[in-house]
């Protein structure tokens, strides 16, 4: 027999996380103690082969120019010293060019791109329209009976990113519950609110070109989903939100 | 000298061996040296728990990943996950060379030094484990790789070292 209709409708939402690629900068209290860490590891380590070779040599030279003992054993000698290749790793390092930590999009405040804020989580942000409201969400989906809420969350992404995202969803449980009652002029017996389960994926690769957007998307931090999300959402949302 | 003479009974005395005691104490049996490896359960259902898993974690940098691996295993105790084995691979050496072709051929060498820590931890309840992925990958430092996958015989075996003379002779013998 089958089960009474239930009043409320199920929606799945997929948070996509794009993982930072780079650190973030320390603190005060954290500078200081990697400076104190650094010194203290320095003061008890021991000499390394090439520091030990260097002092040596310096040493030889020492006695050359007071006098002229070690002749015989500058025969033995290689041609390079530890001093010159030394040197030569120096200018190695100087015309080394790491990439910038600020990037274009930082700069203009473009948030549709990826390579923005390259140090946090950047979270995927959709347009959707529900009810005769259009509002900023994360994507969701209605779900339909026989298939797992988790296949829902990923039938989401993949409506609104296309079919080909490298994405790893963590686990079969979901993260975090919004529900919310609809307002009296559409509440029927069978319809009464919507509750959506919310899911958490890694983004693997970050080359979205083959992604076909069907909608505006955002990819918006964690600071920055005040400004569109609305508050109750925006509680719940945040509560499994790690930064 | 009263401290240094010693007043050792011989053997044809009465007294001799009036001080031992081992043979009072229960017989220990002397423990096997090889230890056996399965030890891995699943229960499947409602409470699905990962067996034994291995947190592997490679780096060039020594300090960085002792510290990080460090770091992990507290945050297991605290979490009150049970952590079975926290070890370290051997050290690979890697030869760097450089083979420059403008005017003279020369070969700079750089010796890179590769270590590896393994946290191995049993009893994670898969409700939690992509939450603790999620932290662990969230301060995860920068030049670490970090690898999280189940235990396997082929993990344990790697730890061992290979006698050929041994094999040799079983060789032989079958």
């Amino acid at each position: 027999s089958a089960a009474a209709p239930r009043p409320w409708r199920l929606f799945g939402a997929m948070c996509l996380l794009r993982l930072p690629r780079i650190s973030q900068p320390l603190e005060k209290e954290e500078e200081e103690m990697v400076a104190l860490m650094e010194q203290i590891e320095l003061e008890k380590s021991l000499y390394s082969d090439h520091e030990m070779r260097k002092l040596e040599e310096e040493e030889q030279l020492k006695r050359k120019m007071e006098s002229s003992y070690d002749e015989d054993e500058a025969h033995g000698k290689t041609v390079i010293m530890a001093q010159d290749l030394e040197e030569k790793w120096e200018q190695k390092f100087l015309r080394f060019k790491a990439a910038p930590r600020i990037t274009d999009a930082d700069k203009s405040n473009n948030r549709t791109s990826l390579n923005r804020k390259l140090d946090s989580n950047l979270m995927l942000l959709v347009k959707q329209k529900i009810g005769n409201q259009e509002l900023w969400l994360l994507p969701q989906v209605e779900w339909q009976p026989g298939e797992t809420l988790r296949s829902t969350a990923e039938r989401a992404m993949a409506t609104f990113l296309g079919d080909h995202i490298q994405a790893k969803v963590l686990g079969n449980a979901p993260y975090g519950i919004y529900k919310y009652k609809f307002p009296r002029a559409i509440r029927t017996e069978n319809n009464v609110g919507a509750k959506v389960f919310f899911f958490k994926a890694f983004l693997q690769s970050s080359d979205l070109s083959q992604a076909e957007l069907k909608a505006d998307c955002l990819w918006v931090t964690k600071k920055e989903l005040g400004d569109y999300l609305k508050s109750e959402y925006l509680k719940k949302v945040n509560r499994f939100l790690l930064d | 000298d009263a401290l240094l003479g010693c007043h050792r009974s011989y053997r044809s005395r009465p007294t001799h061996g009036i001080g031992k005691f081992k043979y009072l104490l229960p017989k220990e049996v002397p423990k096997k040296r090889k230890e056996k490896v399965q030890m891995k359960e699943i229960s499947a259902g409602t409470e699905y728990q990962y067996g034994d898993i291995n947190i592997q974690m490679t780096s060039y940098d020594l300090c960085l990943v002792e510290h990080f691996a460090q770091y992990v295993h507290r945050l297991c105790n605290r979490l009150s996950i049970q952590v079975t084995e926290s070890y370290a691979m051997p050290t690979k050496t890697n030869e760097v060379l450089y083979l420059e072709e403008r005017g003279s051929k020369m070969q700079l060498d750089a010796v890179l030094t590769t270590h590896q820590r393994v946290v191995q931890i049993r009893g994670l309840s898969s409700t939690f484990a992509p939450i603790l992925l999620e932290v662990i990958q969230s301060s995860q430092p920068e030049g670490v790789h970090l690898l999280m996958k189940q235990h396997t015989e082929a993990d344990f075996k790697s730890r061992l070292k290979s006698r050929p003379e041994l094999e040799e002779l079983l060789a032989e013998m079958s």
